[in-house]
């Protein structure tokens, strides 16, 4: 059984730092996405003719991306009925963790894992308290093995807190509840 | 490290096993660039499993684990001599000890995946084949083709179960030991054919969970070991529950209507045909490399015709003069893990330039686990006359009993030890044989002991740690020359 590891601290920034290196790649239509919710308000403050050009382009990102429109309405739907769910595959998990409105815990686990299933309830019930606030995306690293490597998980549980595509926390091994009340209010920015 | 731009990697290893992984890892932390390609074809069942090689999914590590089990059930029923108050009948279920060894596997697969990760070794999935010497082909499950270019290669594919080729029903019907590991549900009656370790470990811990158990053997059991050990190993089998059906052969395997196999087969020294019903058939009738698939022709490197191994001289190389093998595939080598995995590092050296050594293949101890367990190093008796003559060994010999034996009453008639020396001279040990509980641990040390060429006088001379079975090996002192018993009487 993989026994929890810490970290040394200057490992742990190294490895954020490597992660969100990374997470620029899959995060191409993302930033168009957020151009998108972004440019009502920048619109407002646009006055030089440089920019008016810059805004006949997005209408055509607009409908190249037009499935984004209808994913805020979904991810609320998603929010609402699944705050916690497997994640089916890397489709999935960009669609779901990286786009989420929300900020989204995942916990990366394995089947083999002894203190995953302790801490897997523990964060199920932290996750429940803020009634809709944060989302959790539980990643089996044996069926996902790829995607675990490229996040940097070596031990496990690994728990990798997301905020708008960014990773702004994580922990390795087993928290108690009032450890995770204060990892999970930390990540929602309260 | 090769000039920028020449090749993609400095090395590339085809086969991710115990002597790959060492390879690699080793290479890339010597500074070379380094590539490892893994893939596992699912056996004839169907059944596959992750990155670490046959030790790791389907040899080692669960065959100890499962004879761990069947020792423990041994225990539970000698517990109670020991005064332990166990009600009712004690069962082993199958399941619970499959899915628990199976986690761990998991578990080392992941660990292996994250080493490789560490150590900056490119992992790929993918299935190897050579196109020339400097490149290989990589296929994907899914049919997509990768190009690598590489320095140097190291072919570590290692090998896969045969199946008898005479026997129809064989492959529909019967597992192998790639299989037998991984069963979700218990094998029940089994038959397994074979005398080789892997039969024998495999009928162990099958008998030792409760299973009616019977082996097969067509001539002779652990061909290769000292064959007057491989019979008290047998004799130990037989006394503890397995079945033997001596100088037999399988002619047939059918499945009936209830889902049973039914298997006909032949005793070749009465010639009379017999046939029973299991559940399971499981067939340990050897090992073939794994090198048909690795385009091996097409680029010349040269394989025995006898075993389809790789011709490899001392310090691996093949016929080609950047391609190396070894491990499983290595022509006149041990298939033995520690082997593979020390020839790796060793090869990882010498091809980034930082040193000559060559990999001793030379008295490496080994242990077969079968119920009683059996480990040895060095010469077999037979091999040891056959080097310096009958009179120019002696052998020292003892009948044992281990005292954890004598509170829960069990046998230790085949509890024996045996130290070959040279006759003459400084009477340096030739080979040492002990059977008896935790041979594996008890012979390690012995190992350390003839590479530093001990002598039968220092073996005397040194004081054993009592109370074990252990320092019987100190104590040896009557020779087989001498005709006395060699049971060992008292303290």
């Amino acid at each position: 059984m993989r026994r929890a590891r810490k970290p040394s601290q200057s490992k742990l920034k190294k490895e954020i730092r490597e992660m969100a290196h990374r997470l620029l790649i899959r995060r191409v239509w993302t930033l168009s996405v957020k151009d998108i919710r972004c440019l009502p308000s920048s619109a407002a403050t646009i006055s030089s003719s440089s920019f008016s050009t810059s805004l006949q382009s997005p209408p055509s990102r607009v409908s190249l991306l037009s499935p984004p429109r209808t994913l805020p309405r979904t991810l609320h739907q998603i929010s609402r009925r699944e705050v916690s769910f497997n994640v089916q595959d890397n489709e999935d998990f960009t669609e779901r963790v990286i786009n989420s409105q929300l900020p989204v815990l995942v916990d990366f686990h394995a089947q083999w894992c002894g203190p995953c299933k302790i801490l897997g309830p523990r964060l199920e019930k932290a996750i429940a308290k803020q009634k809709g606030r944060v989302a959790m995306a539980k990643v089996d690293i044996d069926e996902h093995t790829d995607l675990a490597i490229e996040y940097g998980v070596s031990a496990v549980p690994t728990v990798i807190a997301m905020r708008g595509g960014d990773v702004v926390d994580h922990f390795v091994g087993i928290k108690d509840d009032d450890e995770l009340d204060s990892f999970v209010s930390k990540v929602i920015g309260q | 490290m090769s000039p920028i731009g020449k090749h993609d990697y400095d090395l590339v290893v085809i086969g991710g096993g115990s002597g790959g992984l060492a390879c690699s890892k080793e290479a890339a932390q010597l500074g070379q660039k380094v590539a490892v390609l893994d893939y596992v074809e699912p056996s004839a069942k169907g059944t596959k499993w992750g990155l670490g090689g046959t030790c790791v999914n389907v040899g080692c590590i669960p065959k100890k684990l499962m004879h761990q089990a069947a020792l423990l059930g041994t225990a539970v029923k000698d517990a109670q001599k020991y005064g332990w108050q166990i009600s009712g009948t004690v069962s082993h279920d199958w399941s619970t000890m499959a899915e628990a060894v199976q986690n761990y596997v998991k578990s080392l697969n992941w660990g292996h995946r994250v080493q490789l990760q560490d150590k900056k070794v490119t992992y790929l999935n993918l299935k190897g084949t050579l196109v020339d010497k400097h490149t290989i082909r990589g296929l994907s499950k899914a049919g997509k083709e990768t190009i690598l270019t590489a320095k140097n290669i190291v072919l570590a594919t290692g090998g896969r179960p045969k199946y008898p080729s005479n026997v129809p029903g064989a492959v529909e019907h019967g597992i192998t030991s790639d299989d037998i590991f991984w069963l979700k549900k218990s094998p029940g009656k089994t038959l397994v054919v074979g005398a080789s370790y892997v039969a024998l470990e495999c009928a162990g811990f099958l008998t030792g969970i409760g299973l009616n158990t019977t082996v097969m053997v067509r001539s002779i059991a652990l061909r290769g070991f000292d064959q007057q050990m491989a019979g008290l190993v047998t004799d130990y089998m037989e006394s503890y529950g397995t079945r033997f059906e001596w100088k037999s052969v399988p002619t047939r395997v059918e499945r009936l209507s209830s889902g049973a196999l039914k298997v006909t087969w032949t005793n070749t020294q009465t010639g009379c045909e017999h046939s029973d019903t299991f559940d399971s058939v499981l067939w340990a009738v050897g090992r073939s490399p794994e090198t048909k698939a690795l385009g091996l022709d097409k680029v010349g490197v040269q394989i025995s015709k006898e075993t389809g191994k790789v011709i490899v001289g001392a310090d691996e190389s093949s016929s080609v003069p950047n391609i190396y093998a070894f491990g499983d595939i290595g022509e006149g080598r041990p298939e033995l893990t520690p082997t593979a995995i020390k020839a790796g590092r060793l090869l990882a050296h010498r091809l980034a330039g930082r040193s000559s050594e060559l990999m001793n293949y030379d008295n490496v101890a080994t242990t077969v686990f079968t119920p009683l367990e059996y480990g040895c190093v060095g010469l077999s008796e037979v091999e040891a006359e056959r080097r310096h003559g009958k009179d120019g060994i002696e052998v020292y010999h003892a009948f044992y009993k281990p005292l954890e034996f004598t509170v829960s009453q069990r046998d230790s008639s085949q509890c024996y030890i045996k130290v070959i020396c040279e006759r003459e001279g400084n009477q340096k040990i030739l080979g040492l044989h002990f059977l008896g509980p935790n041979a594996g641990e008890v012979l390690q040390g012995f190992s350390l002991a003839l590479q530093c060429g001990a002598t039968y006088p220092q073996l005397t001379r040194t004081v054993g740690i009592h109370p074990t079975s252990a320092e019987e090996l100190m104590k040896v002192n009557i020779t087989k020359r001498s005709g006395l018993d060699p049971t060992v009487t008292g303290c």
